[in-house]
């Protein structure tokens, strides 16, 4: 494991950028970031800037006009960077897929690191995805 | 005074690795205390170390059009006056025959360059935002300095010197109720020189997006959260030495405990404020400072010359 | 005619005044509720219509709707007179093979933002809009293909 590998998964910096979304999987996110789940302990905290970002949490759906501003984003985030894709919208287009406004998922866009499916995943669940990922990039079980 | 020993002494002790390193450990109780107030479990103890670390290995964005020499030199500006500071204030601590008369007027002018490189960063970053945060930082530096220089006056007034030796020399300021006032009106100038809540406007975390920090990434990002830990751990002590005698190192562990005690409650003052107070806006912060703190720190001075 | 006192007025007797002024102009009325109130016009007549209500009556633009419907393409103008409570609506049905109306933002600027999206949505025409272009989606979406319409097919 890397000094780089190791350094980035035991601070990880949080960002949040959604599409159009219905606002449950935001929501999540922000009760996962409570004190009730304490992810400071991970060394896991929400910034507001994009470029202070090791990860960057999508949800919803993006349409032509939004995919242009999230693959910005996505150029303006620090590299090396995650990406997480939360919510079944994020990950496939959800019931959108037969609505005008979505154009294609998200990872054809932007490479995705992690897919969490659910509508809205649990903060459970959010909390797995950052330990399953973790653990990939570390190269353990 | 050999040149390459003085060197040394800056880079590693008591200059810029030992402050570095005691600013991290104090970064972490300052989040751990934070934790503990919200009833949950808190980073762990290497976990400052780290955010640093990884910050290290990030790639460093240039905003087009930001001048490059400002954006990049700010952070190390910041850097090197508070470290400056804290060799200037540990000397007086370890080496008091190698200290000048003054020195707290040095000490006070290297402890506003942390501020004024973060307001050169944030215009240098070519980014509104970044700009608000840096002209907030502006007004706060304007507000938080006049009520500080006259609360470090009143020890100096005590003890009719402005060396830092003698002040650590003589009976605490916080013997005397002008020293105590003095102590208070410095504690919230140190809220304010410290960029925490209530004072935190330049930096609001939500409704500035990062504030002046904003357009800041890798390592010049890194030295900027090393400089703020290192005035968590530089201020305090300054507090320490100037009003309350100090951390006394010829005299036993037991002086040394008290003086360690001392400093860790003034850490945690600054982070009880910090976690119960809600952010001011920039125009209250000043009216503030101008006003009842101003005034405060008046009262104090006009009491010390009288000899209370 | 209405002048200031039209801010005193109650809804009585603005509805009669708009009763009185359209005259044969309504198609038919409809009050679903005290402050509900619909007038089916047609097309040709919207305009002056608007120009009444907006600048005689002093009613606000709240929002106008389309909707693709079995009978025809609808445009629904939605007028508020917040001084009684009361919504008024004027509708008017298109020919959905060929959707044409004038636009009234010349008459009110607020209606300039809906019209482009229902134009972009629905395909329906404006005439003399100060400023038609795309508003929600795309630039480069292909032009003739309106989301809305009923016989709208993804990627078809």
């Amino acid at each position: 494991m890397s000094f780089a590998v190791n350094m980035l998964t035991r601070s990880l910096n949080v960002f949040h950028l959604g599409g159009s979304a219905c606002n449950n999987c935001d929501i999540e996110i922000i009760d996962t970031l409570t004190p009730c789940y304490d992810l400071e302990r991970f060394g896991i905290t929400l910034v507001g800037s994009v470029r202070h970002a090791d990860v960057l949490l999508i949800t919803g759906i993006f349409n032509k006009k939004s995919a242009i501003r999230l693959k910005r984003v996505y150029q303006q985030a620090a590299k090396p960077v995650l990406v997480i894709a939360i919510g079944a919208c994020a990950c496939t287009g959800n019931m959108f897929q037969k609505s005008y406004n979505w154009d294609v998922p998200v990872d054809k866009y932007i490479p995705v690191d992690a897919y969490l499916p659910g509508c809205p995943p649990k903060p459970e669940a959010m909390i797995m995805a950052v330990v399953k990922l973790v653990k990939k990039l570390r190269g353990t079980k | 005074m050999d040149l390459g020993y003085l060197i040394l002494q800056m880079l590693f002790f008591p200059g810029l690795l030992f402050t570095a390193v005691a600013g991290l450990v104090t970064s972490w109780v300052d989040r751990k205390v934070t934790a503990r107030v919200q009833m949950r479990v808190g980073p762990p103890f290497l976990q400052p170390f780290y955010d640093v670390l990884k910050l290290m290995i990030k790639e460093t964005c240039f905003p087009a059009g930001a001048s490059r020499g400002f954006f990049l030199s700010a952070p190390l500006f910041g850097m090197a006056g508070v470290a400056l500071a804290s060799m200037l204030i540990w000397r007086a601590f370890l080496m008091p025959g190698q200290t000048f008369s003054g020195d707290i007027i040095v000490i006070l002018y290297l402890l506003t360059i942390p501020a004024v490189s973060v307001i050169l960063g944030s215009f240098a970053s070519q980014n509104p935002l970044a700009s608000l945060g840096g002209s907030r930082e502006i007004k706060l530096l304007l507000a938080y300095e006049l009520p500080f220089v006259l609360a470090i006056l009143v020890p100096v007034i005590h003890t009719h010197s402005i060396r830092l030796f003698d002040l650590l020399a003589a009976a605490p300021a916080v013997c005397k109720p002008s020293g105590i006032i003095a102590l208070v009106v410095a504690i919230l100038c140190m809220q304010a020189k410290l960029t925490v809540v209530p004072f935190d406007a330049p930096e609001a975390e939500t409704e500035l997006t990062g504030g002046a920090y904003l357009e800041y990434s890798g390592p010049p990002l890194g030295i900027f959260k090393l400089t703020r830990a290192m005035m968590l751990f530089t201020m305090p002590i300054f507090l320490v030495a100037v009003f309350c005698g100090g951390i006394a190192f010829d005299k036993g562990w037991q002086a040394v405990l008290l003086g360690a005690l001392k400093y860790l409650g003034l850490v945690v003052v600054v982070v009880l404020i910090r976690n119960t107070a809600p952010r001011v806006r920039i125009d209250q912060a000043v009216k503030f400072f101008w006003g009842p703190v101003t005034l405060a720190a008046l009262v104090a001075v006009t009491a010390a010359f009288l000899g209370w | 005619m209405a002048g200031p006192e039209v801010k005193h007025m109650t809804r009585d007797e603005l509805l009669a005044l708009v009763r009185e002024r359209l005259g044969e102009k309504i198609v038919r009325w409809t009050e679903k509720s005290a402050r509900r109130v619909y007038v089916e016009v047609r097309p040709e007549d919207v305009p002056e219509i608007s120009r009444f209500v907006f600048r005689e009556l002093e009613a606000r633009f709240s929002i106008a709707t389309g909707a693709d419907t079995p009978a025809a393409i609808e445009v629904l103008y939605h007028w508020a007179f917040d001084q009684c409570g009361l919504f008024f609506t004027v509708r008017t049905k298109l020919n959905r093979d060929k959707p044409v109306i004038e636009s009234i933002a010349p008459i009110c600027k607020g209606a300039e933002w809906i019209e482009r999206e229902m134009w972009e949505l629905l395909g329906i025409t404006f005439l003399n809009h100060p400023d038609m272009r795309h508003l929600l989606l795309a630039d480069d979406w292909p032009a003739g293909k309106y989301p809305l319409r009923r016989d709208y097919v993804k990627n078809g």
